[in-house]
Parts: structure tokens; sequence; C-alpha cells
């Protein structure tokens, strides 16, 4: 294994058509995704941004293309639980992923896998459902649970592995308030303590806390770069099929009515704060 | 045209084996008026799909009543006859999807209530059309095969399918694209003009309801903390954050306007609140 520099996902040439479709979910994606970083992957429904998910933790093969993770190619059958335990995923519906009789052996299902000491399983177990705040369902059934404290489960369960990058899906799609910040918060201090984070979602809020934003539009990358350039336009935003942020359709609406607000306002207290200037 | 659906005192807990039930609703009294659209809003593990089951009469409740235009609904009869009136979108849409085509899918309501034909052929289309699923494209694939966002608005055609009196969607706008989740802002708005429907729209999201909602029910661990409007809510008479919940953009936007000292008209309605800010800066550089 290579150091954390060099430990990428690299997605080349990729084209992904599943069994029996007509098109290809994915047609030709060209992506490379760095340790310490985190991307937010955006588009429409149908746009292939679950697919691209399933191809970065190996579950997928593409059809055409390769990818790579560290190195490994995913094609590569023997590469397929070293890939896993780099790359954790957390599935859009958290109902698929619950299978275990306990919330706390849903959590350990994934460090098991991996054939870990049982003392040292505990400890991962215990800290990542403390970091995401399920300490209390630790003994409950996970498919009697609430959906949005599944998600929360899935996510502790991605945790549990200590991976080197996390692929959610819409990880936070359920989440209360609280808990979403708790998620995003969290994902951020990963990401500075070196984890890659790709967060496939629709909130352009949450888009916002990216390093990279990805829009995917019919299997290809419509655009890609700093969430500062890619969201501001709420036009722009719109013709991919995403929310534009309120604060910027506002700003469109006051344009329309003669007054200029400086580039770069984002949220309302920034949008306030120039009212009252 | 929907009637009146009332609870009271509704309580409802889950057994769970070799502890106590765990009560996930109690007390809940609240009404929801014909032809209204009502919001329940609430963190995670408050009550929220219970209550959405409770409303659509699939979970009894372990104690109060429920009645429907002015009669108890008690005894299978009822039930039954209640049920037929009432369509549940489930939070989980692989709860509600089973059969081997997408089109299957959506006639299944349908068929039971009777329809064949044509007729089912229009309603099943209909349906679709409203949910953004283009049969075309869809209808002949297994409704497992397809992207999450497509599934859910699979299982919202089969629920407007059954063109019921009261809807009970369980977070419909969860997983949906902007333009989707548009389209069904203008169906459910539509809906409950044309049939005189009421509809219970279920979220952890106040925005995902604040241009539709008459009232937007507020719960806290199993229990109504509140009942409140959308004015009542910019005034911050209740403190959502409390509830796990926060203001919609729309709403602290328009609750920073006013704490400004700028009257807004509509919090839900960006041309309002661009007009309002514009007469506030023209007011302030007049000075
Ligand atoms: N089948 C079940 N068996 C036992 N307990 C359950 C079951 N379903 C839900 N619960 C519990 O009942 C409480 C209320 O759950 P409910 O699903 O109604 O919450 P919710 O408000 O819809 O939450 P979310 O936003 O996460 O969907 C929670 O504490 C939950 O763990
Ligand atoms: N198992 C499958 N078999 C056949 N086609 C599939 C399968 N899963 C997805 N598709 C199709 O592939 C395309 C991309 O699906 P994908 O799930 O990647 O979209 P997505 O961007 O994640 O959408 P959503 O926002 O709805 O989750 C869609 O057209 C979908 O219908
Ligand atoms: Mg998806
Ligand atoms: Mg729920």
């Amino acid at each position: 294994m290579g150091d954390a520099d060099s430990f990428r996902m690299r997605m080349e040439g990729v084209r992904y058509r599943y069994p029996r479709a007509g098109s290809d979910a994915l047609s030709g994606i060209d992506l490379e995704f760095e340790q310490g970083r985190m991307y937010a992957v955006l588009g429409r429904n149908g746009s292939g941004k679950s697919t691209l998910a399933r191809c970065l933790n190996g579950l997928l093969v593409p059809t055409v293309g390769r990818v790579t993770v560290g190195g490994l190619d995913s094609a590569d059958g023997a590469s397929g639980l070293e890939i896993r335990r780099n790359v954790a995923m957390v599935f859009q519906n958290p109902d698929a992923q619950m299978i275990a009789s306990s919330v706390e052996e849903e959590v350990a299902f994934g460090p098991e896998n991996l054939g870990l000491e049982p003392a040292l399983i505990r400890g991962r177990v215990d800290r990542a459902m403390d970091l995401v705040g399920i300490r209390e369902l630790a003994r409950r059934q996970p498919r009697k649970l609430s959906q949005g404290q599944k998600q929360l489960v899935a996510v502790a369960g991605a945790l549990a592995m200590e991976p080197r990058f996390i692929v959610s899906d819409e990880s936070t799609s359920m989440l209360d308030h609280d808990a979403r910040e708790r998620v995003l918060e969290l994902f951020g201090r990963l990401r500075d303590d070196g984890l890659g984070i790709v967060h496939v979602t629709h909130f352009l809020e949450e888009a916002l806390l990216a390093d990279t934003v990805v829009i995917l539009e019919d299997g290809v990358v419509a655009d890609e770069g700093a969430p500062a350039d890619v969201l501001s336009s709420p036009d722009e935003v719109r013709g991919l099929g995403l929310r534009p942020l309120e604060v910027t359709v506002v700003i469109r609406e006051l344009a329309t009515l003669g007054h200029r607000v400086p580039a770069g306002v984002l949220d309302i207290e920034e949008l306030l704060s120039w009212l009252n200037a | 045209m929907a009637e009146r659906l009332t609870l009271e005192e509704v309580s409802y807990s889950y057994p769970l084996p070799g502890r106590e039930d765990l009560p996930a609703l109690d007390g809940i009294s609240l009404a929801v008026e014909p032809g209204e659209v009502l919001c329940v809003a609430g963190a995670n593990g408050s009550g929220k799909s219970t209550l959405a089951q409770v409303c659509a009469g699939l979970l009894a409740p372990t104690a109060g009543s429920m009645g429907y235009g002015g009669e108890k609904i008690e005894g299978r009869r009822r039930l039954l006859s209640f049920r037929r009136k009432v369509g549940l979108l489930f939070q989980n849409a692989e709860d509600q999807l089973f059969a081997d085509t997408v089109f299957e899918d959506v006639a299944f309501g349908p068929r039971n209530h009777g329809l064949k034909g044509e007729e089912l052929e229009t309603r099943v289309a209909s349906a679709a059309g409203h949910a953004g699923i283009d049969l075309d494209e869809l209808g002949g694939r297994s409704p497992f095969s397809l992207s999450e966002g497509e599934k859910r608005r699979v299982a919202l055609a089969g629920v407007l399918a059954l063109d019921p009196e009261v809807l009970v969607l369980d977070e419909p706008f969860i997983g949906l694209d902007f333009d989707n989740g548009e389209r069904l802002k203008g169906v459910l708005g539509a809906y409950r003009e044309e049939r005189g429907a009421s509809v219970v729209i279920v979220t952890h999201e106040l925005a995902d309801a604040w241009s539709l909602a008459d009232r937007f029910v507020l719960l806290d661990g199993g229990r109504c903390a509140a009942v409140e409007e959308k004015s009542e809510l910019v005034r911050g008479d209740i403190e959502l954050a409390g509830l796990g919940m926060r203001l919609p953009q729309w709403g602290a936007l328009a609750r920073g306007l006013i704490r400004c000292g700028v009257a807004v008209a509509d919090p839900s309605d960006p041309v309002v609140l661009a007009r309002a800010m514009a007469e506030r800066r023209r007011a302030s550089d007049g000075r």
C-alpha cells in the first residue's frame, strides 16, 4: 500500500450499463478522488450518482474503462476485500443495510468481516456509536428503528471500518437538523484528519462544505469545481436540475429590482448585513 | 371531498421483546380539517411515521380514539371503509413496491378498487404523470431496478392512483431532485383544490412543506409540542431548536427582515421577500 499521499480512487473512461438495460447509467467518467478532501456529488434522479458510488467501492465493476483504488483494479476479483477495507459505503436506503439483530452487532459487522480482534472491534464500535450519537440504541433491533435512526446506524457502521474513504450515498437525507450537523461536522473533522469523503446529496448547503463539487447529468460529469464557482448562479444550478440556494434566488430578484448585492454573498446573515449597511 | 379526521388522546406503543413497550405516541389530539394541508414535523424518532400509519388506519391506537366525518372509526367494517378513503405513502418506498413492473405496481390499487380497461389506463397514466414517471420509458421495468428517487416516485404514483380523499405522505420529498420536488408541490396543491382532499405531509424538514401547509403539528418525543401557523413559526413563538428543527431559509430570512423592522406579507415567497428588501434599501438610501 502506498502512503496516504498517493492513495487515490480513480475512474478512467468508466461506462456502466446494468444487465438488460437499454442504455448506460454511466457513460464516460474520468474522475480522481484524493484523501483529505471532501467531494459532493449532485445531480438529478437517475443521473448516475448511486451507480458511481457503487463503482467506487467495487460493488459494480465498469462495463468499459476502469476503477482503481490505491492502485488496485476493481475488476480484479482478488482485490475486492482490500477495496472494501479502504472504501466504506453508506447506502442510500439504510433498510437494505440492516441485517444484524442489534445495533451494536450491525455496527460491528464491517470490522468483523475484516477479521479484527474482538477487543479492537468493541472499541471501534463504541467510538462510532458515540460519534453519531446512537449509544442509547445499542441494544435495539435495527429493523425496528425509525428511518433516520437506521441511517445513523449505517453511518456508524462505515466509521467503524476506519477506512481511507467514505462513500456516503445521501447518508443525511433522513437526518434531522441536529443529527445532520453532527454527521457533517464529523465528516469535516475526518477530512481534516486525512480521510477522503465522497458525499452524494441533493442539498446545496451540504455541497458548500465540500472542497470539490461534481455534478452528474445523464451519466456524465456536467460540471466540476469549487462550490462557490459551481453553485452561485441560480440559473445554472437550476438548469442542472438542482435546487438553487434561497439566498441566490433573492439576490437575483433584487437585481431585477435594481439592487446589486456584492458577489460571494451566500448566506442569510451576509445578506442581512448588506441590507443594513 | 374529504371529511374531518380527528384523533383524541391517541397513544401508540411498540412491543419490544423482553423489555418494556416503547411509547412512540403519547396522548395526541388533533384534527385534519377537510381540504387542508397539514404538516407533521419533528426530529428523528419523534413519532412521525407512527402517526402517519395511525392516521391511515394501519396501526390501531393502543389508547385513545379516532373519528372520520363525525363517526368513530371503530369495528372492522368502519375501519375498512375508512382505509379505502386514505392513501399512505410509506417513508421507505420498498415497503410499498412489490409488482414485477412499474405499470402493474401503479395499477394495483385502482384495479383493487374495480377499475379496468381504459379507465384503469387513464388513472395509471395520470398518477404516473403527476409523480414524474414516464411510463413509456419505465412502465415495463422492475420497480426494484430503479434509482432510489425513481422508486419513491413510483410508490407515490401508486398512492395517487388510489385517488384518496385523505392523502398521508411520509417524507415524500426525500431523495427527490429539485424539479420533481417542485412538481410534487404543484400536484399536491392542485389535488387539494380540485379533489377537496386533505393532505398530511410528514417531514423532518419544515422547508419541504413551507409553501404548502396551512398548519404545522410539531412532535416532540411522541407528544404534540404545538400546532402553529407559518407566521407564528416565523415570529418564533416556539423554540424550534429544542425540537431538533430549524426555520427553513425563507422563514429565517423573513424573521431577519421582521427583526430589522421590515414587514413581510408571505414568508415563503422569494419575490415578496426581495421586494421587501428593495423597499428597505430605497428607504435607507433616501435618508
Ligand atoms: N417497528 C418498531 N418497533 C419498535 N419500535 C419502533 C418501531 N418503529 C419505530 N419505533 C420506535 O418508535 C419511535 C418513533 O418512531 P417513528 O418511526 O415514528 O419516528 P419518526 O419521527 O418517523 O422518525 P424518523 O424521522 O427517523 O423517520 C422511535 O423511538 C423508534 O425507535
Ligand atoms: N439495478 C438496476 N438495473 C437497471 N437499471 C438501473 C439499476 N439501478 C439503477 N438503474 C438505472 O440507472 C440510472 C442511474 O441510476 P442511479 O441509481 O445511479 O441514479 P441516481 O443518480 O443515484 O438517482 P437518485 O437520485 O434517484 O438516487 C437510472 O436510469 C436507473 O433507472
Ligand atoms: Mg441514488
Ligand atoms: Mg419516519
